[in-house]
This record gives structure tokens, sequence and C-alpha cells, in this order.
């Protein structure tokens, strides 16, 4: 059964590129993106005659690769706090979403209470969270938790209600327990959204990382990407390799998390029937 | 045996609940097939949920083989519209999943509810990979896979084309000749009622009451559809649900 004439039909493989097919757009956005940094370099240097604030792309990588001593430690430092981060956001903010989503009276009693605290930006509890944590690795993952956390807990709960209802009725009729249905439904069901989210989440949780690795660290070894690139912030080339070592740590998250999808998530990368 | 003794089942409560189901009183043997046929929207589907103890009954009570119904049962089956697959399992997940809820694994049953119905091929598929009779045929897999005494069938072949939908209904009728469940099936379509009810309860609008009851006692093999029998049950059924009908 053919489902309608005028609906656009999308090649299978435009829908759910193949590895060699990822690799290939990867490495064509990033020759275009280089190009615009190269012409936006060579611009600024035309305005600002002929000084170089915005190095260019071939300069900026060989300084990345020259420093790689110096800003690899700080790269792993701050990968391993956003990691866990992550993990920490999702772990919490994930089931009670999940929670929240579907009890109705739980939802009744937390939604406003979430909806009073959302609003406030996070960073706006970087001192508190200063004071309660010091200036070590807890506060710094704490403030991209937190942020992380909001974000998860409020996408999963609007997952959870848009459930459709068949698949609920489907496995109460066939004797699930509250916790099978959860298990067999409410989690499978909002796993790709919650992932969607995370997704979106990753440049939040960069940039809350960044805000709080320039607090409180003067250590340019070992405070992480953020104060690697303030403590170097008045040499150009120092503080791209820095720049660019974020938007790596950005990139390895992303393919990450796509992994992650299409392993978790494989009914959605099957190949559909048209008829 | 299933037994409806004055079931009434309301939405809400109080001055603004809404009335579904309005007393209903009858008897379906143990074997047998039952059509609840009715207006879309009439209320036929509510009281099918009642007998899956989906739904309480607001009054009058609902007994099969003399336990009355409190909530979902091994022994009771449903099909739902569109075969409610869960589109993230594939075949082999979802044909095991009301066996799987129940803490039962018996590979060898699965294995042979899924030869049976022709999908052993398609195990590893999921159902967005399935054209849309074998998702039906899912769904009865499921259902059969813990040999139920009672099988409930809500709408089971809207939305299928014509050839497809009479290939299923000749299935269902293969199954349960061969099963021998008692079977109610909710359906809008009358050939599909007459082709697989032996009695045909046809409903009124909402509140559902029984309007009348349609013997057909003619039915039980495939041929059945190129018979005068089947077109006189038919026209019998036309005619009471015309009765008066507001739409």
């Amino acid at each position: 059964m053919r489902m309608g004439r005028f609906r656009p039909r999308v090649p299978e493989r435009l829908q759910h590129p193949g590895p060699l097919r990822y690799l290939l757009m990867y490495a064509l956005s990033a020759i275009v993106l280089l190009g615009l940094w190269w012409a936006a370099s060579a611009l600024v240097k035309e305005l600002k005659g002929g000084r170089e604030f915005l190095p260019n792309p071939i300069k900026a990588i060989g300084e990345m690769v020259r420093l790689a001593r110096l800003w690899f430690p700080n790269f792993l430092i701050s990968a391993w706090r956003l990691v866990l981060a992550i993990l920490i956001a999702f772990s919490l903010g994930y089931p009670l979403g999940l929670l929240i989503g579907r009890e109705r009276r739980l939802d009744e009693l937390i939604s406003p209470m979430i909806y009073i605290v959302y609003p406030i930006p996070q960073v706006a509890f970087i001192l508190v969270l200063f004071l309660i944590f010091g200036i070590g690795n807890p506060v710094k993952v704490a403030i991209v938790a937190l942020a992380l956390f909001f974000q998860i807990l409020i996408s999963a709960r609007g997952a959870a209600k848009n459930i459709e209802d068949t698949h609920v009725t489907s496995v109460l009729s066939a004797g699930a327990s509250r916790w099978q249905v959860y298990w067999h439904v409410i989690l499978p069901a909002t796993l790709p959204s919650i992932l969607t989210s995370l997704r979106v989440s990753i440049g939040l949780g960069m940039a809350f990382l960044y805000i709080a690795e320039t607090y409180g660290t003067f250590d340019p070894r070992r405070g992480g990407l953020g104060a690697f690139i303030r403590a170097n912030s008045y040499s150009a080339g120092q503080a791209f390799a820095g720049i660019l070592a974020m938007a790596l740590l950005g990139l390895i998250l992303y393919v990450a998390i796509d992994l992650i999808e299409r392993l978790l998530c494989r009914w959605k990368y099957t190949g559909r029937r048209s008829s | 045996m299933i037994e409806f003794d004055g079931v009434v089942v309301e939405y809400g409560r109080g001055p603004r609940a809404t009335r579904a189901v309005d007393g209903i009183d009858l008897v379906v043997e143990e074997g047998e097939s039952l059509a609840l046929i009715g207006p879309s929207g009439c209320g036929k589907t509510t009281l099918l949920f009642a007998v899956a103890g989906l739904y309480k009954t607001t009054e009058g009570s609902i007994e099969i083989d003399g336990e009355s119904v409190r909530g979902p049962r091994r022994e009771i089956a449903l099909i739902l519209q569109d075969a409610g697959l869960l589109p993230w399992k594939t075949v082999w997940g979802n044909a095991n999943l009301s066996l799987r809820l129940h803490g039962e694994y018996p590979r060898r049953t699965a294995e042979a509810v899924l030869d049976e119905l022709g999908l052993a091929e398609a195990k590893g598929r999921f159902p967005a990979e399935l054209s849309e009779g074998m998702k039906r045929r899912v769904g009865v897999a499921r259902a059969l896979s813990t040999s139920p005494s009672v099988m409930l069938m809500d709408e089971p072949l809207a939305s299928l084309d014509t050839l497809t939908k009479e290939r299923i209904q000749d299935l269902f009728l293969r199954l349960w000749t061969r099963h021998r469940f008692s079977l109610i099936l909710v359906t809008h379509d009358i050939e599909e009622a007459a082709f697989l009810g032996q009695r045909i309860a046809v409903l009124t609008e909402r509140p559902a009451r029984i309007k009348s009851i349609v013997a057909n006692p003619a039915m039980g093999d495939a041929e059945y559809r190129e018979t005068p029998e089947f077109l006189n049950t038919v026209k019998r059924l036309r005619e009471a649900m015309e009765q008066g009908a507001t739409r």
C-alpha cells in the first residue's frame, strides 16, 4: 500500500548515511569551515591594517600541533569534567523527568518548583557553588551538571508526556506492571529525543565549563581548556590552539552520542518500507 | 464463558461523568465468536477494554469463567488497532512480549507460533520494515503466544486494503477454528462482522446499548463470503444498524 502519492520521497541513503558518507560529510563541512575562517582572517587583517588578530587556519592548526604538549593535558582535564557532568545530569535528570512526565501527582508537586528555578541562569549560582565546593574539580563538574540536569529533566518530562497511548495500552493489556511499562515502553520511546537534547546540551555544557574553568583557576597547566585559553589570551596562536581543542572536544562528544544512538536505537536506523 | 451483567462504564465522576456503555447484558459461550458492531465512537472499544481489564465497570459486572474481571489476565489476549506493536522491538521481541511480561520464556512455543503465521524468516526485523499485513500477523503471534482462552480484537483490520484485509480475516477464521478461543471482535465493518461472528451484536450510538443480536450460524469457512447467506446477513445487519440511527 503506497501512502499518498505526494509524500516527498527521500532516498534512504540520505536519511541515514552510512559510515563512509558520514565521514565524507564531516570532511566537506571541515573544508567549508576552514575556507570561511581563512576569508574572515584575511578580512580582519585587511581592516586592521595588516595586524593579525585572527590567525589564519593553517597557522592556527600549526600552532595547535606545535603546542600539543601544553594544551593536551588541559584537554583531558576538561574532557573528563564534561563527561562526568553529563553522566551525573543524565542519570539524575532522565529518570526524574520520566517520572514527573508520567505520574500526575508527582508532576503537580515538582513541576512548579522546576519552572521557578529553571529560568534563573545557573551561572548565578556559581558563587554559592564555589563557597560550597571550593575552587577544585567538584565545583566545575557541579556547575555543568546543574545546567545539563535541567535540560535533560525538562526534555525527558516532555518526551514522557508525548508517548502514544496505544503503546502503553498494548503492554498493559498483556499484563505489564508499572515498572514493566517504564522498561518496555517509556524508556525506549523517549531515548531518541533525550539523546537529541543531550546533543544540544553539549554546546551549553561547554560554555558553562569554560566559565567555570576561567573562575578561580590560575594554573594554566592543570586548569582545563578554559583556564588555558584565558591564561594565553594575549597570544593569539596559543589561545586559538585552546579554542580548536574545545571544538575537537565538542566534536568527539557529538560523534560519541551519534554512535550510542545507533547502538541503542537501532530501530530508527533500519530501512523503512514504503509499501 | 464471558458473562456481562448490567455493565455500565462511565468516564469521570459525579455530574460531569460521561456514560460510554449503558447496561449490557450478554453471554458469550466458550469457544463462541461474537462480533460487536456499531457506529464510530459508540463505546464498543470501551466495552472491550472493560473485558480486557483495562477499564473498571461503573455498575454491573463482567465475569470470565465465573471469576469477575479486575485487571488484565494471562488467559485474555487483546489485539489492538494497528496491531499495537512496539517500534523498538523486533518481530521476535514483539511476539514474545506477553510471555516475557509474565516471566516466561518458552522458546519453543514462540517459535511454533511464528512458524504457524509464516513469520519465522522475519524474526530479526523491526516493525517499520514490515508490510501492514505482516504487522497484523505479529500482533496475532503475540496474542497467541500465551495460548489464551479469550481473544479480544479492537478493529484489528482498520486501514488495510481489501485484499490484505480478507487474507487476515481468513487467518483469523483458521486460528479460531483451530484454537477455539472465545472471540469478541469489535468492528465497524459490516462484512467483517458477518464473516467472523457466529452472532453479531448491533450497538446503538453512545452510550452503547445492545440494539439487536443477529444470528449467523452458517459462518465458518473462507467460501462463506460467496454464499447468499452471507449477503443476507450483511443485509440484515445493515437494516439493524440503520434502524433508528440519527446519522
